[in-house]
């Protein structure tokens, strides 16, 4: 037996140069199919990268309690969304500590679909015990192309043949890409403007012909997981289980955090009735969280003066690393950063950061551990709020 | 919305009910209760009354409380029967007749499960031991526990860890020998429990309802003191029967009870004595999804007819030849069928024949037809009626007694939304034991 | 006469264990075998030509690691190999198969439950650290809770604070392991039939009890014990054999200088003025020593190797009580070629033989077949638990040929009418004939087959009633009160005299505690000198 492979395997197969794969939710996808990542996080930031995110848990929920059912579940107010919108968010356990995030779209008032990046058909069964609600695993029926970039609306607008100005962020809408029947959401994972399209798993294959084809003259470029990672920490978006641990999974009480301390506070609803974690999340926001997840940039002087010391030049890490690195402020520790890299773009060592929140505001001065020919220092860094990279065109 | 004319709305007028709300009431809240059924239940309740609430709600002058003697007739072949007294003595030497060395061993058995079951009492009056706390006061009351069951001697000691895992055939393979007998006293191991006398924990629910009992006498006490409670008078608790009720939950808080027929009252405080998962399952939205689980977790299981049987003069009879007949009568239970030969007990009580019949899901004719077979009798004279699930509201196995009683860390009577109650046989220390739940439910929350 | 410091009755792995420790610390120690090689039920035999068997435990799970390490058994030739998968067999032609790959088996749950698919996660998760919380509990002396001794006491606190350390959760899920059987702990999680008969059969090995009898939850925990220690997927086979373990924690003793003596069995113990001064063996000599440790069952350890007279009346009591009940009987099986399984004809690239075959299609077959042993009989369709250890060691089967041991539940050693020769041969027929409808074609490529019922066990290993376990390893048999309440310590009421079998706390398995722990308590009493 062998992993499973997606939908787009038969065309991202032949691709992969290297052979690079990694694994993803039981699935096999491509972690760069270039022998080298860097066209591929360029194509993000530059013209168009076309990502394969079929791996994603992806759920229907229909009924009359659908909406109740999620916002017995999650943290944002469902009720209030409207249908075509696409919530970001993440859910907690009843002590408020977060178990996952993902995004849920409205299909219409009864019919939502959910995405996760964990199995959650079972904790969505737990909650709907009494409701009027139909839940259906569509991970495996539902395709998904992540088409990311400043020329993603031109591609798409031109297959799928309408105009998508109107279309807003975090909105979504249904269309036929050269007949198939196709929802477009404006979301990504990259921070940049873009949009992620939903198809059925049998029509994969044409639509990723027409997406290439139609994408060619626009530099549509197939991407893989490792320019992702560059590109999600530029935009600050978390990443399960390197930056925090769900907390059906955390073995003990300190690997937990609340979506407050995840810098998620914007999506914890104060306006609606109970839902899991709510008392405890409520009075998590009175006293304050006692952990902020934020940015850090580590200072370019400050690393050079260590490699120089060695009589080196600074080296940088090629790719996104993903390890726990302890934070220092004035020889204390006071947190550690989970996702760090080099960002090609904005030329600057970014870091994304747990830190205690007296440590945690914009422009403290911190340290951060950094191996140098076998030896660990230290490197000045800065607190710099998140996202690094906001450019206009991802709500415009 | 009727406001504000009560403090507390019981769920349930059976003795649980009943005893919290009269306990609410003496501490001067005005109290409903709401009852499902119209017609007051005249069959007896069975276990013992604890004194205490005996004695608090001034019960002496109207509880009757059956003796019987002998306690119980058991069939043997050839037409003879074994009678088992009050009296320890008068026992033994009827046992004698048929196993001298099971008399020999009588008065031991009797006082070591008497001393055994005395340290179930000290526990069931009061809510269980929570382990979890770091209070000074519960850790004391644990050490004291300790103490006490110590100064019963290392004999108890001893005896309470090895006997409450046992299973009630090992328990009384150590001590006799004669069939019938083990049959008779391994019954009331299995009572109200889908296990067979050969599973574990068999011999706690044995001691659970041995709890009250004299020494010498292994069947609970049988009362009316369900009746007795509801002839109380005063109007408070005022009462309204023929309604079914439903927690009312706003905010995480209980607000009151809405009746079958859409009615809606208020009252800061609700307490129900019905089934946790009867009263926590439609409102399971408003709770943590882990302890919803929980409670759907609660193991109930339907296991036992019960009725009455008219027209014939029966002693107070016991139909479980043997161990093997009671694990046989499990085994067909197991795959989900009425035994083929059921346990089948009868006993008098205020003019009334009742009958258990064990291990039933299904019921009907047939099984009527099989109880009359059994008791020489025709079906016509039974009237049986098949429980639906446990009528322990939980069935009384290790994993779901103390604090593990209704679900695990939520044994103090309290739920996680404020102001619901729970009292009934589901909560601490269960069924068999009518009124000390109420008891310590009503104390907790006073 | 020489004196030795210390003698052990019993070469099974247990009194090599102790043995070997006693030996480190500068004890002269001799290891009395009655058998002609050491091991007890952990041994590896020819029995036919060219074909090797475990021929009693098959599987080493438990074997602590501070002993492999203590003793520096790799050197001394222990490997364990890993054992990887489980594949049930289903009445209606289909499969439950666990694979070593996390994503895989997940995969092959969700083909039978979406749900159980994910509740498979979260149990794992609650198994790992309920594991975590029992293991301090196997490796500590069990104090006596009717001691008021400063010592006891304070290991009481101990071990309550460690309890209430836990956490509300976990230590209600103890609670409930402790307590429940393993079709009711394991409803509460999944709602897949083969795969909770296939899970609570590993609680039933070596008990008398079915999956729905309460108190078979807590072998549940035993699957992910070996986890812990770093010692990842501990589940496997001993290169060359259980008898390999054995030979290991032998050489490792002879190493630190004890002497271990083949066909010698023990006949009494020698008590001179209420303390132990030698033993008597079956041939009439006497050997003498300071301090005697057997490692057999209790019954033989209290009640053959004493008087009863030098005992307590109560210990004595005790003892009769303690029940052995053995249940379980093992067919060893020389084969032509591998059995194929009607399930997986390809036997998926030859993993379905690497890994083990449980025969336990459904909750209700299981339990069925413990109906039978309840009442006599052995079971007419019993579980059954297969491996193929050639496909994993080759040496033990000549090239091409295969070995395949089974272990099968329920044989009582109580059998109505006693066992047989005849009623042996009948209980094999019932293992190969049920195998025959798993695997049609099956019994052709039987070459030989060694059936071995409790009664076996017990006249060739001497493990009363045949118990694999030295005594059932039933809640109340547990901790404290094993063997008996008061003497679970590792003494007994003869001073000088020591207990180091698995009928000692924690017990069961090739785990080797009881004989570490026994040793420890020797050398705390000074060991004889």
């Amino acid at each position: 037996m062998s992993l499973k492979t997606t939908p787009f395997h038969a065309r991202t197969g032949p691709l992969s140069e290297g052979q690079a794969w990694r694994r993803w939710a039981g699935y096999v996808v491509a972690s760069s199919y270039e022998l080298s990542h860097d066209r591929e996080y360029h194509a993000i930031r530059n013209s168009a990268a076309l990502f394969d995110v079929s791996p994603l848990f992806k759920y229907l929920i229909t009924g009359k309690d659908a909406a109740r059912l999620l916002d017995h579940v999650v943290t944002r107010n469902v009720a209030k969304a409207k249908v075509g919108q696409v919530l970001y968010t993440p859910w907690c356990d009843n002590e408020g500590k977060q178990i996952d995030d993902g995004t849920i779209s409205v299909l219409d008032e009864r019919t939502f679909r959910m995405t996760a990046a964990d199995p959650t058909l079972r904790w969505l069964s737990l909650n709907a015990s009494g409701l009027d609600v139909k839940l259906e695993d569509v991970s495996e029926r539902t395709a998904a192309l992540s088409l990311q970039g400043p020329s993603a609306r031109d591609i798409l607008q031109l297959a799928a043949e309408r105009d998508l100005a109107a279309l807003k962020y975090f909105r979504l809408t249904s269309a036929k890409i050269r007949g198939i029947p196709v929802t477009i959401s404006r979301t990504g994972y990259t921070g940049d403007l873009g949009f992620e399209v939903w198809v059925d798993a049998a029509q994969a294959v044409p639509l990723w012909d027409a997406l290439i084809e139609t994408g060619t003259p626009y530099g549509i470029t197939p991407a893989g997981m490792l320019a992702l990672d560059v590109a999600r920490i530029e935009a600050g978006l978390l990443l399960i289980e390197v930056d925090y641990f769900s907390s059906r999974h955390a073995l003990i009480e300190s690997q937990k955090s609340s979506p407050l301390e995840l810098g998620l506070g914007w999506t914890v609803a104060t306006d609606k009735e109970r839902y899991n974690g709510r008392d405890a999340l409520e009075a998590e926001r009175l006293r304050g969280p006692s952990w902020q997840f934020t940015g850090l940039t580590v200072d370019w002087d400050s690393l050079a003066k260590l490699y120089a010391d060695v009589g080196l030049p600074p080296r940088l890490p090629t790719q996104a690393w993903r390890t726990s690195v302890p934070v220092y402020a004035g020889g204390r520790q006071v947190g550690y950063a989970t996702s760090g890299g080099w960002s090609p773009l904005l030329k600057r060592y970014m870091a994304l950061a747990h830190l205690e929140s007296q440590s945690a505001t914009p422009g403290t001065e911190l340290r951060m551990e950094i191996t140098v020919e076998h030896r660990r220092k230290q490197a000045a860094a800065r607190v710099t709020p998140l996202p690094f990279f906001n450019p206009e065109r991802k709500r415009a | 919305m009727s406001a504000g004319r009560y403090d507390a709305i019981v769920i349930g007028a059976g003795a649980n009910g009943l005893v919290a709300a009269h306990y609410l009431a003496r501490a001067g809240k005005r109290v409903l209760v709401v009852e499902q059924h119209q017609a007051l239940d005249p069959s007896a309740d069975i276990g013992w009354v604890p004194p205490q609430v005996i004695r608090e709600l001034q019960l002496g002058d109207t509880l009757r409380i059956e003796q019987p003697d002998p306690w119980l007739a058991i069939p043997l072949e050839a037409g003879q029967t074994l009678e088992l007294s009050r009296d320890v003595a008068t026992t033994a030497a009827a046992i004698r007749r048929v196993s001298p060395r099971d008399a020999e061993r009588w008065p031991e058995f009797c006082a070591r499960m008497h001393t055994l079951a005395s340290v179930l009492e000290r526990l069931y009056l009061a809510p269980p031991p929570d382990i979890e706390s770091n209070s000074p006061g519960e850790l004391l009351r644990i050490a004291r526990l300790g103490l006490y069951v110590r100064r019963r001697g290392k004999q108890a000691v001893i005896d309470l860890a090895r006997i409450l895992p046992m299973s009630i055939a090992e328990l009384l393979d150590d001590w006799f020998e004669h069939a019938a007998l083990k049959g008779a006293l391994g019954a009331l191991g299995v009572w109200h429990l889908k296990q067979g006398p050969r599973s574990g924990g068999t011999a706690f629910n044995f001691l659970h309802h041995l709890v009250g009992s004299p020494s010498g006498v292994f069947r609970p006490a049988r009362s009316n003191i369900t009746q007795a409670l509801s002839a109380l008078g005063g109007g408070n608790p005022e009462m309204r029967r023929g309604s079914r009720a439903t927690v009312l939950v706003k905010n995480g808080r209980a607000t009151g009870v809405v009746l079958a027929n859409g009615e809606e009252i208020a009252a800061p405080l609700v307490v129900s004595s019905a089934p946790p998962r009867d009263t926590l399952e439609p409102i399971a939205i408003e709770l943590d999804p882990e302890f919803a689980r929980a409670v759907r977790n609660i193991k109930s299981r339907a296991v036992v007819a019960r009725g009455t049987l008219t027209g014939a003069d029966t002693a107070n009879l016991c139909v479980a030849p043997s161990l093997d007949y009671l694990e046989r009568a499990y085994d067909d239970a197991k795959y989900g069928r009425d035994s083929a030969a059921p346990y089948v007990e009868v006993q008098r009580t205020n003019g009334r024949v009742e009958v258990h019949v064990q291990y039933v899901t299904a019921g009907g004719d047939a099984l009527s037809r099989t109880v009359a077979r059994l008791l020489n009798i025709q079906p016509s004279q039974l009237r049986l009626q098949t429980a639906p699930a446990s009528l322990y509201h939980g069935e009384l196995t290790l994993d779901q007694i103390l604090f593990m009683r209704p679900v695990p860390g939520w044994s103090r009577y309290r739920t996680p939304i404020e102001g619901l109650y729970l009292c009934g046989s589901g909560t601490h220390p269960g069924g068999g034991i009518p009124g000390a739940a109420g008891r310590n439910a009503a104390r907790e929350m006073l | 006469m020489k004196r030795y410091d210390v003698i052990v009755i019993g070469g099974g792995h247990n009194g090599l264990v102790t043995a070997a420790y006693l030996a480190r610390a500068g004890k002269s120690v001799l290891v009395l075998e009655r058998r002609e090689r050491v091991g007890g039920a952990a041994v590896t035999e020819e029995i036919f030509p060219g074909f090797k068997f475990s021929m009693f435990s098959y599987v080493v799970s438990l074997l602590r690691p501070e002993i492999i390490r203590d003793l520096d058994l790799p050197r001394h030739g222990l490997h364990i190999l890993p054992l990887e998968s489980t594949v049930t067999p289903m009445e209606n032609g289909d499969y439950l198969a666990a694979w070593a790959d996390h994503d895989e088996t997940r995969r092959e749950l969700y083909r039978h439950s979406p749900r159980d698919a994910e509740a498979y996660d979260e149990y794992g998760h609650l198994m790992h650290f309920m594991a975590q919380a029992v293991q301090p509990i196997l490796g500590m002396v069990p104090p006596d809770p009717t001691s008021f001794a400063p010592s006891d006491l304070r290991s009481l606190l101990k071990l309550g604070k460690h309890f209430r350390g836990l956490g509300g959760e976990r230590l209600h899920a103890l609670v409930k392991l402790m307590t429940m059987s393993s079709a009711d702990f394991l409803d509460e999680w999944f709602e897949t039939d083969v795969l909770k008969a296939t899970k609570s059969a590993s609680g039933i090995i070596g008990t008398f009890l079915g999956p729905r009898s309460p108190g078979t939850a807590y072998v549940l925990l035993h699957h992910y014990m070996g986890e812990l220690d770093g010692v990842f997927r501990a589940w496997g086979f001993a290169k060359g054999g259980t008898g390999a373990v054995s030979e290991s924690i032998a050489s490792a003793a002879r190493g630190f200088g004890a002497e271990v003596r083949c066909s010698a069995g023990v006949s009494k113990v020698l008590v001179k003025n209420g303390r132990a001064a030698g033993v008597v063996l079956e041939n009439g000599d006497e050997l003498a020593a300071g301090i005697v440790v057997s490692s057999l069952d209790p019954r033989r350890t209290f009640l053959q190797l004493l008087e009863s007279k030098d005992l307590p009346d109560e210990l004595v009591a005790d003892i009769r009580r303690f029940k052995f009940r053995g249940s379980s009987g093992k067919v060893n099986i020389a084969l032509d070629s591998l059995p194929v399984f009607t399930c997986m004809p390809d036997g998926a690239g030859g993993r379905l033989h690497r890994g083990a075959v449980s025969i336990s299609p459904s909750l209700d077959y299981v339990e069925r077949a413990y109906d039978d042993a309840k009442y006599g009989e052995f079971s007419r369709r019993p579980y059954m638990d297969i491996v193929f250890p050639s496909m994993i060691d080759p040496g033990m089967a000549p090239p091409g040929k295969h070995v395949m041991s089974v272990f099968v539940q329920y044989a009582p050693y109580h059998l109505n009418g006693g066992w047989s020769d005849a009623k042996r041969e009948a209980f094999g027929d019932a293992v190969v004939n049920t195998l025959e409808g798993f695997a049609p074609g099956f019994k052709s490529k039987i070459l030989h087959r060694q059936v071995l019922t409790p009664a076996d066990i017990e006249r060739i290993t001497g493990l009363s009633e045949g118990n694999i376990f030295a005594g059932e390893l039933a809640l109340h048999q547990l901790f404290f009160l094993r063997p008996a309440p008061g003497w679970a310590k590792f003494a007994t009421p003869v001073r000088g005299y020591y207990q180091a079998g698995s009928g000692t706390h924690p017990g069961g398995g090739i785990m080797g505690a009881s004989g570490r722990h026994a040793a420890m308590r020797i050398l705390k009493d000074g060991g004889g000198r």
